[in-house]
Protein backbone atom coordinates (compact mmCIF):
# COMPACT_ATOMS: atom_id res chain seq x y z
CA UNK A 1 0.00 0.00 0.00
CA UNK A 2 2.71 2.47 0.56
CA UNK A 3 4.52 1.63 -2.02
CA UNK A 4 1.40 2.09 -4.30
CA UNK A 5 1.19 5.68 -2.36
CA UNK A 6 5.20 6.38 -2.96
CA UNK A 7 4.19 5.67 -6.99
CA UNK A 8 1.12 7.96 -6.67
CA UNK A 9 2.84 10.91 -5.14
CA UNK A 10 5.76 10.39 -7.94
CA UNK A 11 3.40 10.38 -10.41
CA UNK A 12 1.94 13.77 -9.27
CA UNK A 13 5.42 14.93 -9.32
CA UNK A 14 6.18 13.70 -12.55
CA UNK A 15 3.44 14.32 -14.45
CA UNK A 16 2.69 17.89 -15.73
CA UNK A 17 -0.96 19.18 -15.21
CA UNK A 18 -3.16 18.85 -17.71
CA UNK A 19 -3.81 22.35 -18.01
CA UNK A 20 -1.69 25.55 -17.49
CA UNK A 21 -3.88 26.80 -14.42
CA UNK A 22 -2.49 26.73 -11.46
CA UNK A 23 -5.79 26.24 -9.46
CA UNK A 24 -7.29 22.79 -8.60
CA UNK A 25 -10.87 22.83 -9.69
CA UNK A 26 -13.73 21.16 -9.85
CA UNK A 27 -17.79 21.06 -10.44
CA UNK A 28 -20.53 19.26 -7.76
CA UNK A 29 -23.99 18.32 -8.88
CA UNK A 30 -25.22 19.16 -5.10
CA UNK A 31 -26.39 22.30 -3.82
CA UNK A 32 -23.47 24.53 -1.86
CA UNK A 33 -24.41 24.11 1.45
CA UNK A 34 -24.62 20.24 1.02
CA UNK A 35 -20.66 20.28 -0.58
CA UNK A 36 -20.05 22.49 2.13
CA UNK A 37 -20.88 19.70 4.77
CA UNK A 38 -19.43 17.15 3.24
CA UNK A 39 -16.34 18.73 2.70
CA UNK A 40 -15.94 19.49 6.03
CA UNK A 41 -16.32 15.82 7.20
CA UNK A 42 -14.01 14.58 4.45
CA UNK A 43 -11.33 16.84 5.17
CA UNK A 44 -10.65 14.95 8.94
CA UNK A 45 -10.63 11.91 6.80
CA UNK A 46 -7.44 12.85 4.96
CA UNK A 47 -5.61 14.29 8.76
CA UNK A 48 -6.84 17.52 8.45
CA UNK A 49 -8.53 20.03 10.90
CA UNK A 50 -10.67 22.57 9.80
CA UNK A 51 -9.55 25.65 11.06
CA UNK A 52 -12.32 27.87 10.32
CA UNK A 53 -14.99 28.94 7.43
CA UNK A 54 -15.17 32.40 5.91
CA UNK A 55 -18.11 33.78 4.84
CA UNK A 56 -17.57 36.20 1.62
CA UNK A 57 -21.39 36.05 1.09
CA UNK A 58 -22.39 36.86 4.64
CA UNK A 59 -19.61 39.82 4.67
CA UNK A 60 -20.71 41.00 1.08
CA UNK A 61 -24.12 41.20 1.87
CA UNK A 62 -23.58 42.99 5.46
CA UNK A 63 -22.54 45.94 2.65
CA UNK A 64 -25.12 45.58 0.67
CA UNK A 65 -23.54 43.71 -2.24
CA UNK A 66 -25.31 40.86 -3.70
CA UNK A 67 -23.86 37.30 -3.42
CA UNK A 68 -24.90 33.59 -4.28
CA UNK A 69 -23.24 31.22 -1.45
CA UNK A 70 -19.75 32.07 -1.48
CA UNK A 71 -17.49 30.52 1.46
CA UNK A 72 -13.62 29.90 1.95
CA UNK A 73 -12.38 26.21 4.24
CA UNK A 74 -9.13 26.51 6.00
CA UNK A 75 -7.53 23.50 6.60
CA UNK A 76 -4.30 22.64 7.94
CA UNK A 77 -2.28 19.74 10.07
CA UNK A 78 -0.53 21.95 12.79
CA UNK A 79 2.91 19.63 13.01
CA UNK A 80 3.03 20.99 8.89
CA UNK A 81 2.30 24.37 9.46
CA UNK A 82 4.69 24.07 12.23
CA UNK A 83 7.32 22.81 10.51
CA UNK A 84 7.06 24.87 7.43
CA UNK A 85 6.81 28.24 9.17
CA UNK A 86 9.97 27.11 11.29
CA UNK A 87 12.12 27.58 8.06
CA UNK A 88 9.99 29.14 5.83
CA UNK A 89 7.92 32.33 7.23
CA UNK A 90 7.24 33.49 3.72
CA UNK A 91 4.53 30.75 3.55
CA UNK A 92 2.96 31.89 6.46
CA UNK A 93 0.32 33.81 4.11
CA UNK A 94 -0.64 30.55 1.68
CA UNK A 95 -0.93 28.63 5.47
CA UNK A 96 -3.65 27.10 6.89
CA UNK A 97 -4.73 25.71 3.22
CA UNK A 98 -8.16 26.81 1.84
CA UNK A 99 -10.87 25.70 -0.33
CA UNK A 100 -13.37 28.03 -1.98
CA UNK A 101 -17.02 26.76 -2.32
CA UNK A 102 -19.08 28.98 -4.65
CA UNK A 103 -22.74 28.34 -5.59
CA UNK A 104 -23.44 28.08 -9.57
CA UNK A 105 -27.02 28.12 -9.48
CA UNK A 106 -28.59 24.53 -7.95
CA UNK A 107 -24.69 23.33 -8.21
CA UNK A 108 -21.17 24.32 -6.68
CA UNK A 109 -17.89 25.44 -7.84
CA UNK A 110 -15.11 24.31 -5.36
CA UNK A 111 -11.62 26.09 -6.38
CA UNK A 112 -8.13 26.35 -4.71
CA UNK A 113 -5.13 26.86 -5.46
CA UNK A 114 -2.29 24.21 -6.78
CA UNK A 115 0.34 24.19 -3.93
CA UNK A 116 2.79 22.45 -6.85
CA UNK A 117 2.56 26.51 -8.07
CA UNK A 118 4.48 27.32 -5.10
CA UNK A 119 6.96 24.79 -5.75
CA UNK A 120 8.36 27.95 -8.34
CA UNK A 121 9.54 29.97 -5.21
CA UNK A 122 11.85 27.06 -3.78
CA UNK A 123 12.87 25.62 -7.02
CA UNK A 124 15.94 23.78 -4.82
CA UNK A 125 13.70 22.94 -1.75
CA UNK A 126 13.39 19.11 -2.77
CA UNK A 127 11.08 18.69 0.40
CA UNK A 128 8.79 21.56 0.42
CA UNK A 129 8.71 20.29 -3.45
CA UNK A 130 7.36 16.83 -2.15
CA UNK A 131 5.02 18.63 0.25
CA UNK A 132 3.56 20.95 -2.43
CA UNK A 133 2.74 17.75 -4.14
CA UNK A 134 1.38 15.83 -1.15
CA UNK A 135 -0.74 18.70 -0.93
CA UNK A 136 -1.76 19.19 -4.22
CA UNK A 137 -3.03 15.20 -4.33
CA UNK A 138 -4.96 15.70 -1.05
CA UNK A 139 -7.25 18.29 -2.42
CA UNK A 140 -7.08 16.38 -6.12
CA UNK A 141 -8.70 13.69 -4.31
CA UNK A 142 -10.96 15.63 -2.35
CA UNK A 143 -12.48 17.43 -4.80
CA UNK A 144 -12.73 13.89 -6.81
CA UNK A 145 -15.14 13.13 -3.92
CA UNK A 146 -17.26 16.29 -4.17
CA UNK A 147 -17.76 15.80 -8.19
CA UNK A 148 -19.12 12.49 -7.11
CA UNK A 149 -21.94 13.88 -5.05
CA UNK A 150 -25.16 13.18 -6.08
CA UNK A 151 -27.78 15.97 -6.81
CA UNK A 152 -29.35 17.18 -3.54
CA UNK B 1 8.24 -8.82 -10.21
CA UNK B 2 5.23 -10.70 -10.97
CA UNK B 3 3.32 -8.10 -8.90
CA UNK B 4 4.98 -5.09 -10.88
CA UNK B 5 3.96 -6.25 -14.10
CA UNK B 6 0.45 -6.15 -12.79
CA UNK B 7 1.42 -2.99 -11.06
CA UNK B 8 2.57 -1.25 -14.57
CA UNK B 9 -0.06 -2.66 -16.54
CA UNK B 10 -2.66 -1.10 -14.04
CA UNK B 11 -0.58 1.97 -14.35
CA UNK B 12 -0.90 1.97 -18.17
CA UNK B 13 -4.20 0.73 -18.60
CA UNK B 14 -5.59 4.29 -19.34
CA UNK B 15 -2.85 5.10 -21.46
CA UNK B 16 -3.83 2.12 -23.69
CA UNK B 17 -7.48 2.55 -23.64
CA UNK B 18 -9.25 4.71 -26.51
CA UNK B 19 -9.78 8.42 -24.26
CA UNK B 20 -13.34 9.18 -23.42
CA UNK B 21 -14.81 12.08 -24.22
CA UNK B 22 -17.50 12.79 -21.65
CA UNK B 23 -15.17 11.68 -18.85
CA UNK B 24 -12.38 14.20 -20.10
CA UNK B 25 -14.64 16.73 -20.75
CA UNK B 26 -15.94 16.19 -17.00
CA UNK B 27 -12.73 16.14 -15.66
CA UNK B 28 -11.29 19.24 -17.36
CA UNK B 29 -14.32 21.28 -19.34
CA UNK B 30 -17.42 21.05 -16.98
CA UNK B 31 -16.19 23.39 -13.96
CA UNK B 32 -16.07 26.47 -16.36
CA UNK B 33 -18.30 25.75 -19.05
CA UNK B 34 -20.73 23.03 -16.57
CA UNK B 35 -21.99 20.15 -17.35
CA UNK B 36 -23.54 20.37 -21.21
CA UNK B 37 -22.24 23.90 -21.92
CA UNK B 38 -24.32 26.12 -20.61
CA UNK B 39 -21.86 28.34 -19.39
CA UNK B 40 -20.32 29.32 -15.98
CA UNK B 41 -16.78 30.85 -14.87
CA UNK B 42 -16.32 29.97 -19.30
CA UNK B 43 -18.01 30.88 -21.98
CA UNK B 44 -21.64 28.86 -22.95
CA UNK B 45 -21.51 26.41 -25.54
CA UNK B 46 -24.37 26.88 -27.68
CA UNK B 47 -25.59 25.28 -30.41
CA UNK B 48 -25.64 28.55 -32.53
CA UNK B 49 -22.11 29.04 -30.60
CA UNK B 50 -20.44 25.13 -31.79
CA UNK B 51 -22.58 25.83 -35.38
CA UNK B 52 -19.98 28.58 -36.25
CA UNK B 53 -17.11 26.64 -35.12
CA UNK B 54 -14.90 23.94 -37.02
CA UNK B 55 -13.58 21.07 -35.20
CA UNK B 56 -10.27 22.21 -35.90
CA UNK B 57 -10.89 25.72 -33.79
CA UNK B 58 -12.28 23.95 -30.86
CA UNK B 59 -9.08 21.39 -30.57
CA UNK B 60 -7.00 24.22 -31.23
CA UNK B 61 -8.66 26.78 -28.70
CA UNK B 62 -8.24 23.87 -25.93
CA UNK B 63 -4.28 23.75 -26.90
CA UNK B 64 -3.88 27.15 -26.75
CA UNK B 65 -6.35 29.04 -24.59
CA UNK B 66 -6.73 32.51 -24.60
CA UNK B 67 -3.99 33.88 -22.01
CA UNK B 68 -4.95 36.37 -19.79
CA UNK B 69 -8.67 35.71 -20.60
CA UNK B 70 -9.24 32.77 -17.99
CA UNK B 71 -9.28 29.66 -20.59
CA UNK B 72 -5.82 27.92 -19.64
CA UNK B 73 -4.28 25.60 -22.72
CA UNK B 74 -4.29 21.94 -22.62
CA UNK B 75 -1.08 21.55 -23.90
CA UNK B 76 -0.66 18.02 -21.87
CA UNK B 77 -3.86 16.60 -23.23
CA UNK B 78 -2.49 14.24 -26.50
CA UNK B 79 -4.45 14.70 -30.10
CA UNK B 80 -6.39 12.02 -29.49
CA UNK B 81 -7.86 13.59 -25.80
CA UNK B 82 -8.43 16.49 -27.91
CA UNK B 83 -10.33 15.20 -30.62
CA UNK B 84 -12.39 13.01 -28.03
CA UNK B 85 -13.52 16.09 -26.24
CA UNK B 86 -14.52 17.99 -29.48
CA UNK B 87 -16.24 14.41 -30.32
CA UNK B 88 -17.93 14.26 -27.04
CA UNK B 89 -19.35 18.19 -27.04
CA UNK B 90 -20.48 17.97 -30.93
CA UNK B 91 -23.05 15.27 -29.55
CA UNK B 92 -24.73 16.98 -27.68
CA UNK B 93 -26.64 18.60 -31.20
CA UNK B 94 -25.76 15.57 -33.44
CA UNK B 95 -24.68 17.72 -35.99
CA UNK B 96 -21.03 17.95 -37.64
CA UNK B 97 -19.07 21.67 -37.63
CA UNK B 98 -18.23 23.25 -40.61
CA UNK B 99 -15.53 23.12 -42.31
CA UNK B 100 -13.64 26.35 -43.45
CA UNK B 101 -10.95 26.27 -46.15
CA UNK B 102 -7.52 27.41 -44.10
CA UNK B 103 -6.10 29.84 -46.69
CA UNK B 104 -5.55 33.22 -45.98
CA UNK B 105 -8.30 35.44 -47.14
CA UNK B 106 -7.01 37.99 -49.37
CA UNK B 107 -7.62 41.58 -47.81
CA UNK B 108 -5.92 44.78 -47.27
CA UNK B 109 -5.65 45.54 -43.83
CA UNK B 110 -5.05 49.51 -44.77
CA UNK B 111 -8.95 49.39 -46.15
CA UNK B 112 -10.40 47.26 -43.20
CA UNK B 113 -8.98 49.53 -40.27
CA UNK B 114 -11.96 52.16 -40.96
CA UNK B 115 -14.45 49.48 -41.33
CA UNK B 116 -13.57 47.79 -37.95
CA UNK B 117 -13.67 51.05 -36.16
CA UNK B 118 -17.12 52.13 -37.85
CA UNK B 119 -18.60 48.56 -37.07
CA UNK B 120 -17.12 46.84 -34.65
CA UNK B 121 -14.88 49.09 -32.22
CA UNK B 122 -18.18 49.93 -30.12
CA UNK B 123 -18.40 46.06 -28.54
CA UNK B 124 -14.84 44.81 -29.45
CA UNK B 125 -12.64 47.80 -28.56
CA UNK B 126 -10.27 49.58 -30.29
CA UNK B 127 -7.59 47.16 -29.76
CA UNK B 128 -9.95 44.05 -30.18
CA UNK B 129 -9.55 43.10 -26.18
CA UNK B 130 -13.32 42.99 -26.21
CA UNK B 131 -15.40 45.11 -23.69
CA UNK B 132 -17.05 44.75 -20.51
CA UNK B 133 -15.40 42.90 -17.34
CA UNK B 134 -14.55 39.52 -16.70
CA UNK B 135 -16.35 36.75 -18.44
CA UNK B 136 -18.74 33.94 -18.16
CA UNK B 137 -22.17 34.39 -16.30
CA UNK B 138 -21.16 33.78 -12.72
CA UNK B 139 -22.11 35.13 -9.86
CA UNK B 140 -23.78 38.37 -10.31
CA UNK B 141 -23.79 38.98 -13.77
CA UNK B 142 -26.53 39.49 -15.98
CA UNK B 143 -27.52 36.53 -16.93
CA UNK B 144 -29.11 36.96 -19.41
CA UNK B 145 -25.94 38.70 -21.44
CA UNK B 146 -24.79 35.59 -21.61
CA UNK B 147 -21.33 35.85 -24.26
CA UNK B 148 -18.82 38.97 -23.70
CA UNK B 149 -17.39 39.98 -26.83
CA UNK B 150 -14.17 38.15 -28.08
CA UNK B 151 -10.96 39.36 -27.46
CA UNK B 152 -9.60 39.11 -31.11
CA UNK B 153 -6.25 40.55 -30.19
CA UNK B 154 -5.93 37.42 -28.12
CA UNK B 155 -2.92 35.23 -29.26
CA UNK B 156 -5.17 31.74 -28.41
CA UNK B 157 -7.88 33.33 -30.47
CA UNK B 158 -5.72 34.27 -33.47
CA UNK B 159 -3.92 30.89 -33.69
CA UNK B 160 -7.57 29.16 -33.62
CA UNK B 161 -9.55 31.06 -35.73
CA UNK B 162 -9.40 30.64 -39.38
CA UNK B 163 -9.85 33.86 -42.05
CA UNK B 164 -12.46 31.62 -43.19
CA UNK B 165 -14.04 30.99 -40.14
CA UNK B 166 -14.31 34.60 -39.01
CA UNK B 167 -15.68 35.91 -42.36
CA UNK B 168 -18.60 33.48 -41.98
CA UNK B 169 -19.12 34.70 -38.55
CA UNK B 170 -19.45 38.64 -39.48
CA UNK B 171 -21.29 37.81 -42.43
CA UNK B 172 -23.66 35.70 -40.04
CA UNK B 173 -23.47 37.67 -36.86
CA UNK B 174 -24.17 35.72 -32.98
CA UNK B 175 -27.48 36.11 -31.87
CA UNK B 176 -26.15 35.21 -28.26
CA UNK B 177 -23.64 38.00 -27.83
CA UNK B 178 -26.08 40.21 -29.54
CA UNK B 179 -23.56 40.36 -32.99
CA UNK B 180 -25.62 41.53 -35.89
CA UNK B 181 -24.75 39.73 -39.32
CA UNK B 182 -22.90 42.56 -41.61
CA UNK B 183 -24.34 40.34 -44.15
CA UNK B 184 -26.45 43.66 -46.25
CA UNK B 185 -23.77 46.40 -44.73
CA UNK B 186 -20.31 45.15 -45.61
CA UNK B 187 -19.20 43.01 -49.09
CA UNK B 188 -17.44 39.94 -49.18
CA UNK B 189 -14.57 41.68 -50.35
CA UNK B 190 -14.88 44.20 -47.21
CA UNK B 191 -15.26 41.45 -44.55
CA UNK B 192 -12.16 40.37 -45.91
CA UNK B 193 -10.42 43.95 -45.29
CA UNK B 194 -11.49 43.72 -41.76
CA UNK B 195 -10.14 40.05 -41.16
CA UNK B 196 -7.18 41.26 -42.42
CA UNK B 197 -7.24 43.93 -40.22
CA UNK B 198 -8.44 41.94 -37.23
CA UNK B 199 -4.83 40.13 -38.28
CA UNK B 200 -3.06 43.26 -37.27
CA UNK B 201 -4.50 43.73 -33.43
CA UNK B 202 -2.00 42.55 -31.01
CA UNK B 203 -2.74 41.88 -27.09
CA UNK B 204 -2.12 44.28 -24.99
CA UNK B 205 0.64 44.28 -22.80
CA UNK B 206 0.57 43.10 -18.94
CA UNK B 207 2.07 45.01 -16.76
CA UNK B 208 4.09 43.11 -13.63
CA UNK B 209 4.75 43.86 -9.92
CA UNK B 210 8.02 45.50 -8.90
CA UNK B 211 11.21 43.70 -10.12
CA UNK B 212 12.76 43.57 -6.69
CA UNK B 213 9.66 41.58 -5.24
CA UNK B 214 9.58 38.96 -8.51
CA UNK B 215 9.82 35.52 -8.15
CA UNK B 216 9.45 35.58 -4.14
CA UNK B 217 6.34 34.09 -2.98
CA UNK B 218 5.60 37.43 -0.15
CA UNK B 219 6.36 40.43 1.17
CA UNK B 220 8.41 40.52 4.03
CA UNK B 221 9.71 43.50 6.01
CA UNK B 222 11.54 43.59 9.37
CA UNK B 223 9.62 45.44 12.11
CA UNK B 224 11.49 47.82 14.44
CA UNK B 225 9.14 47.85 16.86
CA UNK B 226 7.77 44.79 19.57
CA UNK B 227 5.55 42.49 18.50
CA UNK B 228 2.12 44.42 19.77
CA UNK B 229 2.92 47.61 18.29
CA UNK B 230 3.74 46.32 15.24
CA UNK B 231 0.65 44.22 15.13
CA UNK B 232 -1.04 47.73 15.82
CA UNK B 233 0.92 49.89 13.70
CA UNK B 234 -0.51 47.55 10.60
CA UNK B 235 -4.27 48.02 11.96
CA UNK B 236 -3.77 51.48 11.95
CA UNK B 237 -2.12 51.76 8.69
CA UNK B 238 -4.69 49.26 6.94
CA UNK B 239 -7.53 51.64 8.50
CA UNK B 240 -5.82 54.64 6.69
CA UNK B 241 -6.33 52.92 3.50
CA UNK B 242 -9.54 52.45 3.09
CA UNK B 243 -10.06 48.57 4.27
CA UNK B 244 -12.66 47.07 6.95
CA UNK B 245 -10.37 44.55 9.55
CA UNK B 246 -11.80 41.82 10.39
CA UNK B 247 -10.74 40.60 14.24
CA UNK B 248 -7.29 39.07 14.17
CA UNK B 249 -6.67 35.39 14.12
CA UNK B 250 -3.69 33.59 15.15
CA UNK B 251 -1.74 31.66 12.47
CA UNK B 252 -2.59 27.97 14.16
CA UNK B 253 -5.79 29.07 15.47
CA UNK B 254 -8.75 26.32 14.40
CA UNK B 255 -5.78 23.80 14.45
CA UNK B 256 -4.02 24.23 17.76
CA UNK B 257 -6.16 24.13 21.25
CA UNK B 258 -6.04 27.24 23.10
CA UNK B 259 -3.10 26.36 25.47
CA UNK B 260 -0.77 25.39 22.51
CA UNK B 261 -1.50 28.24 20.05
CA UNK B 262 1.30 30.13 19.20
CA UNK B 263 0.51 33.69 20.20
CA UNK B 264 3.04 35.54 18.51
CA UNK B 265 1.72 34.40 15.01
CA UNK B 266 -1.66 36.79 14.28
CA UNK B 267 -3.37 37.18 10.82
CA UNK B 268 -4.52 40.61 10.34
CA UNK B 269 -7.56 40.05 7.39
CA UNK B 270 -9.02 42.81 6.06
CA UNK B 271 -11.11 43.68 3.20
CA UNK B 272 -12.63 46.43 0.84
CA UNK B 273 -15.78 44.93 0.47
CA UNK B 274 -16.50 47.49 -3.16
CA UNK B 275 -13.83 46.30 -4.40
CA UNK B 276 -14.34 42.52 -3.10
CA UNK B 277 -17.78 42.69 -5.06
CA UNK B 278 -16.31 44.32 -8.45
CA UNK B 279 -12.97 42.08 -8.36
CA UNK B 280 -15.87 38.23 -8.07
CA UNK B 281 -17.30 39.68 -10.92
CA UNK B 282 -14.31 40.11 -12.70
CA UNK B 283 -13.15 36.48 -11.60
CA UNK B 284 -15.43 34.61 -8.63
CA UNK B 285 -12.41 32.26 -8.00
CA UNK B 286 -10.60 34.69 -6.46
CA UNK B 287 -11.73 32.88 -3.05
CA UNK B 288 -8.89 30.60 -3.48
CA UNK B 289 -6.71 33.37 -2.28
CA UNK B 290 -8.97 35.54 -0.03
CA UNK B 291 -9.15 37.21 2.55
CA UNK B 292 -6.08 39.76 1.87
CA UNK B 293 -4.07 38.87 4.84
CA UNK B 294 -1.14 40.64 6.68
CA UNK B 295 1.00 38.35 9.48
CA UNK B 296 3.25 39.59 11.86
CA UNK B 297 5.50 37.13 13.15
CA UNK B 298 7.77 37.37 16.15
CA UNK B 299 10.87 34.41 15.59
CA UNK B 300 14.86 34.52 16.93
CA UNK B 301 13.67 37.56 18.73
CA UNK B 302 12.88 39.86 15.16
CA UNK B 303 9.31 40.79 14.30
CA UNK B 304 8.65 40.08 10.60
CA UNK B 305 5.38 41.57 8.78
CA UNK B 306 4.41 39.39 5.81
CA UNK B 307 2.08 39.30 3.42
CA UNK B 308 1.44 37.17 0.48
CA UNK B 309 3.40 38.64 -3.19
CA UNK B 310 -0.29 39.81 -4.35
CA UNK B 311 1.19 40.37 -7.74
CA UNK B 312 2.20 36.94 -8.53
CA UNK B 313 -0.47 35.69 -6.90
CA UNK B 314 -3.57 37.22 -9.46
CA UNK B 315 -1.37 35.66 -12.42
CA UNK B 316 -2.54 32.16 -11.30
CA UNK B 317 -5.75 32.42 -12.71
CA UNK B 318 -4.74 33.40 -16.08
CA UNK B 319 -7.46 36.64 -16.10
CA UNK B 320 -5.54 39.87 -17.42
CA UNK B 321 -7.70 42.12 -15.32
CA UNK B 322 -6.80 40.69 -11.99
CA UNK B 323 -3.16 40.67 -12.97
CA UNK B 324 -3.61 44.54 -13.21
CA UNK B 325 -5.44 44.44 -10.08
CA UNK B 326 -2.52 42.46 -8.71
CA UNK B 327 -0.06 44.96 -9.53
CA UNK B 328 -2.25 48.07 -8.24
CA UNK B 329 -2.66 45.99 -4.80
CA UNK B 330 0.95 45.66 -4.76
CA UNK B 331 1.46 48.77 -4.27
CA UNK B 332 -1.53 49.33 -1.56
CA UNK B 333 0.03 46.58 0.32
CA UNK B 334 3.64 47.40 0.35
CA UNK B 335 2.72 51.33 1.48
CA UNK B 336 0.84 49.20 4.60
CA UNK B 337 3.57 47.74 5.68
CA UNK B 338 6.21 50.05 5.20
CA UNK B 339 4.36 52.68 6.96
CA UNK B 340 3.47 50.11 9.65
CA UNK B 341 7.38 49.42 9.95
CA UNK B 342 8.67 52.92 9.49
Amino acid sequence: MKILAGICLMLALMLPAQADQKLVMARSHAKAQHVMDVLKETLPEYGYSVAHVQRCDGGMAEFHYKSDFYRVVFFGKLEEVRRILADHPEMSPYLPLKIAVIAENDETVLAAMDPRALGAFFPDDKKLQLQFARWYNDIQAMLDEMRQLKKK
Amino acid sequence: MKHLNWLLLLLCAPLLAAPDGKALYEDNCSVCHHSRGEGGIGLPLTDEILSQVSDDYIAKTIRHGRPGRIMPSFEALSPAQVKAIVRYVRSWSGKPGPVFKTAKLKGDAKLGKPLYEKNCVRCHGKDGSGEGPGTGVTMSRERTFMVMPAALNNRGFQQSASDAMIHDIILSGRKVGGMPSFKSKLSDQEISHVVAYLRTLKPPVIRQGMEEWRGKPAYIMESPYDFDTTVENVKQALTGANFRIFPQRYLEQGLADEFSVNTRQVSIRFCNFKELYHLLNIDPRLGTVLPCRINVIERDGKVLVISANVAQLATLFNNQELSEVGVLMEEVILAVMEEATL
